[in-house]
């Protein structure tokens, strides 16, 4: 089958026209949307002040957006939308205040920048119309900026719509230009909205102009960011080169439109698609060649030799070679080589390479019709990082030495960008033009809340530091745990001396935290998947409570064959070690204290706790993502079963798409609120959802579907008085950074600080967390959104109860960066997507067995 | 002053408004026509395919092409358009454009002269540097002394005369370029379109064959020049006799090359303003040479480690004559894979043999650079050397680059599949 036979095959809509393939290199591009989220997108094109993103056809707005402000024919894209969804009005408890009040104050540094307006700044948005009709966007837009009365006005206009930041004196202004060959055309500019400041077309205009300002600092726009790639950093024995840059953006904080920026790195790699194929297919040899190849580049994104845009591989047509023709839009056929060669310049030097295949969407007009797109793989450049480089621990952890940086780098690159803006002359004749003040760095003051105390058995413990109490808690007993009678090691005959010591050594550290463990039976089996997989089968019957594996690689089939049968077919908790692990000379007391608490876990036992003062609050934690394989999307939901909060319903489900998610919710919730009601006897007064996996434009949905489905689900269960409903969007990235000033240099905020100003939306019930340490580079707080909340609790009890909720995580005896139970749906969903594929068996559910 | 090349935005102040064209800057047909083909209802008549403009650009390419002009600049370059069609050859090093529109709008021209993004991964052999002027074809300026090509295309019929009497005396006397094209509408043309009697309002003329054929062989004449006349944009059938719509004349500088001489005596006079400077990453730049050394470095001790190491096990396993077809010695298939040329061949057969020493692996930096790409970068083994020394180990007495042998454990040993960390 063809490589365009495939792709139709995939059911993706096919361009109306087949002679259309291969085109669109010819086309000088009527790259348009500046605005877009898509990394693969057609990006970089240079923009001419008038290039943005308005969504028109025919010169009428269409207002086919689902959001409010679509009427005015503006496309917002998606991380705009958002903001749309003005979710505190309807919380009574936090409409005049949404701060807390507990924690010594700190003042913070923020990576946030005043952009400031005259007093009565407004945007007038036109609608302009030609006479006769125009169908030349270009033309449209030569036309209007050539004439007089616009020339020295600061303006951004598409062909349709145009903002000007000074009024014309009519509401109607009718000019009239000539073009070369002597026709008149008459433009009808008109007045359709004056637009605040704080209105989302206004901040999407002033996104426009920040983007036009850092090209003319250099800077490449690669997806959403911009990068300078004069000043790379090389890693060549990855054949990788990453890009420094920002992301940025201008958006209404609290009080003020603010400026943000972020350092961020583009992976490029160093090599072509032909340079990448030939090195595979010396590894892999011919016979499965084209096969991996495909696993590999389909979906990844590629750079172009010849202009700065990207494509996504959809597809490898192994049939056509550059020796072969297509059609150009003057209907002349040429072949792919002399096509190059006349239009670049660029000599191929293989003519028997196959040819990438993308699929172009037209983002101009949103329908779904597709062009598709050849490519020859020796002038692309692989962009980003493959699954397999994402697994290679060298490769990664190169990539983040050189990408990682602390505070005070972050801070003194941040200097220089807003120094470049600054002192170019150009960005600052841009910024004068619009009457923006582009101004100082942005402190605030936050909070440091005061730290827990960890509950043991018989003990109250408070760590010395909070990042990490393992050994504060080294000499305690654990909460409860079952003992562990009837259990099985596998190993192979060379790990047979090393095991044995490992089960000693585990039963010591184990009678010493309360955790009882006899003496295993140990099966001897062969160093493969397959044998161990076998001697399960074999060996495992219903009175087994655990199987461990000393697994000779970590050869990711031996974990995954192993997790799949016990996770889902035969449910047995399983605990994989690595025999590299237990060889480690002198560690093995304190991998057997790890190895201890995980297993404890998947037993069902219960490590630490803290102290939550609300009594019969049920805590719910939800993630999604996305099957490594069948690409299904995959929600995991973790709630709590006791007031204490230390055990805890796990549930994995798999769903065709992700509108689908409402509905297993349902299904989940109303299972939890049964768990609950069996283990205490009536239900939660309270139920508190941290909803993480949360993507941009998704709020909407959220507040539209999934909070209903969970009010059904608990309204349903009680017939008098249901549980109160708190609902909050947890995002563990966000745009704003906070440093401290200390000593004359920055550092990561302590442990516990709270932002609850000035850096949150006034839209939102929202506010920021730092809960993990950072140990080299700078922390990222975590995002809270407030969505919906029955309960009414203070901001101030929200933010400590989030805060305790991070102190929950048994397989790290710390502080960590989201609430326990988001953790625990993540590693669960981790588990699902990446090794077993299937919903994981019910039995389990009530254990933490895939810790 | 009084503007040379106005070809843009300059017309707007003498033009009322209603009149003004569609052109913020530059060629008027690279601004209206690349988009749209047909955009204008009732006035086709004349259709060209490819597009006049195109033909000009094409036009350019080709000599460029033929002659491989290291300096070349155009004058009147507007959009820059025909600049950004030139910068993507190897042999230019230095594109210069000159305009007399708007500062502002030719900065921001200047953008799209930038590198391509690839251009940093994969960077140009020769150094290239792109500038664009604000000034006046009519102003001399030394910075473009000693060019091998000057272009002007569609730009003498917007001159004055007064300029266009100067124009002459600045491009060839005092410039004396190589090589000098100069494209101007060809009148006789102008009948076949239907309502048009000048092409455009700000020209101050068009002429006939015959009237800048004249002229150009004046112009010739008087700087020692010698001309040839073409043109692109065929008349349609039957109308053969008027001749091209666009006349071109081609003039060649009799003697070659005597203008790098006066270079030295000619005194800086520097009045055009540059608003664009553009540097493009070049294996000429030590950076970019030692990042492509560096990189094909690695790559070479990765493949010929891994040829090692499967010699190693060929032999172990011993003699078992060819009986298992091993897909990797059928030599990296039918298509790519680098193409020795039997002379590279040479080279690496009398180059010394990687070798190992217990765990690590030799290759003799001789040995690398015979490889054909790596000898292409044109580096000697001891600036070979002192390029890659901090990014690769080097033997002690630094003749070849060491690694490890095997593999690295390629995971971290801190991470089982059950990891503790979160």
């Amino acid at each position: 089958m063809s490589g365009r036979a495939r792709v139709r095959a995939r059911g993706i809509a096919r361009s109306p026209s087949a002679t259309e393939v291969g085109r669109t290199p010819v086309s000088p591009s009527p790259a348009s949307v500046v605005l877009s989220d898509n990394e693969a997108s057609s990006s970089s094109e240079f923009m001419e002040t008038s290039r943005i993103s308005l969504n028109c056809k025919d010169g009428v707005s269409s207002g086919n957006v689902g959001s409010t402000f679509s009427e005015r024919g503006v496309a917002i894209s998606r991380n705009f939308m958002d903001l749309d969804i003005c979710t505190r009005q309807k919380l009574a408890h936090v409409r005049d205040c949404k701060t807390g009040s507990s924690g010594i104050p700190v003042k913070l540094v923020t990576n946030l920048f005043s952009l400031d307006l005259p007093q009565d700044w407004q945007l007038y948005q036109y609608h302009v119309t030609y006479i006769p009709d125009l169908a030349s966007r270009r033309l449209r837009i030569a036309l209007l900026y050539s004439h007089s009365e616009l020339s020295n006005k600061a303006k951004a206009f598409d062909g349709a719509i145009l903002f000007l930041s000074q009024k014309l004196k009519e509401k109607v202004t009718v000019l009239s230009s000539e073009t070369k060959r002597g026709e008149t055309v008459k433009m009808t500019i008109t007045l359709t909205s004056e637009l605040p400041s704080s209105s989302p077309v206004c901040i999407q205009v002033f996104n426009i102009i920040f983007r036009k300002i850092l090209k003319k600092l250099s800077m490449y726009q690669i997806g959403r960011n911009f990068y300078n790639p004069s000043e790379p950093v090389e890693i060549p024995q990855h054949k990788l080169s990453l890009w420094p840059g920002f992301a940025i953006s201008v958006s209404q904080f609290e009080s003020r439109l603010l400026f943000s920026a972020d350092v961020s790195y583009k992976v490029l790699r160093n090599e072509t698609v032909l340079e990448f194929m030939t090195a595979l297919c010396y590894k892999t040899g011919l016979s499965c060649f084209s096969e991996t190849c495909e696993k590999q580049l389909i979906g990844l994104t590629v750079l172009t030799r010849y202009n700065n845009k990207t494509y996504r591989i959809d597809d490898i047509d192994w049939s056509v070679r550059p020796t072969h023709t297509f059609q150009k839009r003057d209907g002349t056929e040429i072949t792919y080589m002399d096509y190059y060669k006349q239009q670049y310049d660029i000599t191929l030097s293989d003519l028997n390479q196959p040819m990438l295949v993308s699929l172009l969407k037209s983002k101009r007009n949103n329908n779904t019709e597709a062009q598709l797109v050849h490519l020859v793989p020796e002038l692309c450049f692989l962009t980003g990082l493959t699954d397999q480089a994402t697994s290679d621990f060298q490769l990664m952890k190169a990539v983040a030495e050189e990408t990682r940086l602390g505070p005070l780098g972050r801070q003194q690159r941040l200097a220089r960008l807003v120094d470049d803006i600054q002192r170019n002359k150009d960005a600052r004749f841009e910024l004068e033009t619009w009457g923006l003040h582009f101004g100082s760095q942005m402190s605030l003051t936050g909070r440091v809340v005061p730290s827990e105390k960890i509950l043991m058995q018989d003990h109250v413990c408070q760590p010395v530091s909070s990042a990490d109490w393992s050994k504060d808690i080294r000499a305690c007993k654990i909460l409860s745990a079952q003992s562990l009678n009837m259990w099985l090691i596998l190993c192979s005959n060379r790990m047979e001396i090393v095991t044995e010591s490992f089960v000693n050594c585990l039963r010591k550290v184990g009678s010493a935290m309360g955790f009882n463990v006899d003496y295993p039976k140990i099966i001897k089996v062969q160093e493969n998947p397959a044998a161990f997989l076998r001697a399960i089968q074999q060996h495992v019957h219903p009175d087994v409570q655990l199987v461990m594996c000393i697994l000779p690689s970590n050869q990711k089939n031996y974990y995954d064959s192993i997790k799949k049968y016990l996770s889902s077919d035969c449910p047995v908790p399983s605990q994989c070690v690595l025999a590299r692990t237990l060889n480690k000379q002198g560690m093995m007391m304190s991998v057997a204290t790890k190895i201890a608490m995980q297993m404890t876990c998947k037993l069902g036992g219960e490590l630490w706790a803290l102290e939550i003062p609300l009594k019969s609050l049920m805590v719910v934690g939800i993630d999604v993502c996305k099957d490594a394989l069948s690409k299904d999307v995959v929600v995991g939901c973790v709630a709590s079963i006791n007031p204490r909060i230390t055990r805890w319903f796990s549930r994995c489900i798999v769903q065709r798409t992700v509108t689908d998610v409402a509905d297993c919710l349902r299904v989940f919730m109303t299972g939890a609120l049964n768990k609950w009601y069996k283990y205490n006897h009536d239900l939660p007064a309270r139920i508190i959802v941290y909803r993480d996996g949360v993507g941009d434009g998704q709020l909407k949905t959220l507040v539209e579907y999934e909070v209903p489905q969970l009010l059904t689900s608990v309204t349903e269960a009680s017939s008098n008085t249901s549980s109160r409903l708190s609902v909050i969007v947890v995002r563990k990235k966000c745009m704003p950074r906070f440093f401290t000033e200390m000593n004359r240099t920055v550092q990561n905020p302590p442990l516990g600080t709270v932002v609850d100003s000035e850096a949150t939306r006034p839209e939102w019930y929202d506010f920021y967390l730092i809960s993990q340490a950072a140990r080299q580079g700078t922390v990222n707080p975590t995002y809270y959104n407030v969505i919906y909340d029955d309960n009414g609790l203070k901001p101030d009890h929200m933010q400590r109860l989030t805060f305790k909720l991070c102190h929950l995580y048994y397989n790290w005896p710390g502080l960590v960066s989201i609430p326990a139970p988001c953790l625990y749906a993540h590693k669960l969903t981790f588990l699902v997507a990446q090794s077993i594929h299937k919903e994981p068996n019910l039995q389990l559910a009530n254990s933490l067995f895939y810790l | 002053m009084e503007p040379g090349a106005r070809r843009g935005s300059g017309r707007r102040g003498r033009l009322p408004s209603a009149l003004t064209r569609a052109r913020p800057a530059g060629r008027p047909e690279a601004q209206c026509k690349s988009e749209s083909e047909a955009e204008i209802p009732s006035v086709p008549v004349i259709e060209f395919n490819p597009q006049l403009y195109r033909q000009r650009y094409q036009f350019v390419k080709d000599l460029v092409d033929l002659h491989e002009p290291k300096k070349v600049a155009d004058l009147g370059c507007g959009d820059a358009s025909l600049l950004r069609q030139l910068k993507i050859y190897p042999c230019i090093q230095l594109l210069v454009g000159v305009d007399i529109m708007d500062e502002h709008d030719l900065r921001w021209n200047g953008v799209k002269l930038q590198p391509f993004l690839g251009q940093f991964l994969m960077p140009r052999e020769l150094d290239l540097t792109v500038i664009l002027y604000h000034g006046s074809v009519v102003e001399r300026d030394s910075r473009l002394l000693g060019f091998d090509l000057i272009t002007c295309i569609e730009l003498i019929e917007h001159l004055d005369p007064d300029d266009l009497a100067r124009f002459p005396e600045v491009v060839f006397g005092y410039l004396s370029p190589s090589m000098v094209v100069i494209s101007t509408p060809n009148s006789e043309f102008n009948p076949l379109f239907e309502v048009v009697t000048v092409r455009d309002l700000d020209h101050k003329f068009e002429w006939s064959r015959k009237e800048f054929q004249s002229w150009a062989l004046h112009v010739a004449k008087t700087y020692n020049y010698s001309v040839e006349f073409t043109g692109v944009g065929k008349p349609p059938a039957g109308a053969e006799s008027v001749g091209f719509c666009t006349q071109i004349g081609i003039f060649r500088k009799n003697g070659g090359k005597a203008a790098e001489l006066c270079v030295s005596e000619q005194r800086d006079q520097h009045v055009y303003k540059p608003v664009v400077t553009i540097s493009y990453p070049s294996l000429q730049q030590e950076k970019y040479l030692k990042t492509a050394l560096v990189s094909e470095v690695w790559q070479e001790v990765a493949s010929l480690r891994v040829e090692y190491l499967r010699g190693l096990k060929e032999q172990e396993e011993g003699r078992e004559l060819g009986n298992q077809p091993d897909a990797c010695s059928e030599a990296p298939i039918l298509w790519f894979g680098p193409v020795f040329t039997e002379a590279g061949k040479a080279r690496i057969e009398a180059s010394s043999e990687p070798f190992s020493v217990k765990d690590k692996f030799f290759v003799p930096l001789q040995r690398l650079l015979a490889h054909p790409r790596l000898n292409h970068l044109g580096a000697s083994e001891e600036r070979m050397r002192s390029l890659i020394a901090d990014s690769v180990t080097l033997s002690s007495d630094g003749s070849a680059v060491v690694t490890d042998l095997h593999d690295p454990p390629d995971d971290d040993p801190e991470d089982p599949p059950d990891p503790w960390d979160p």
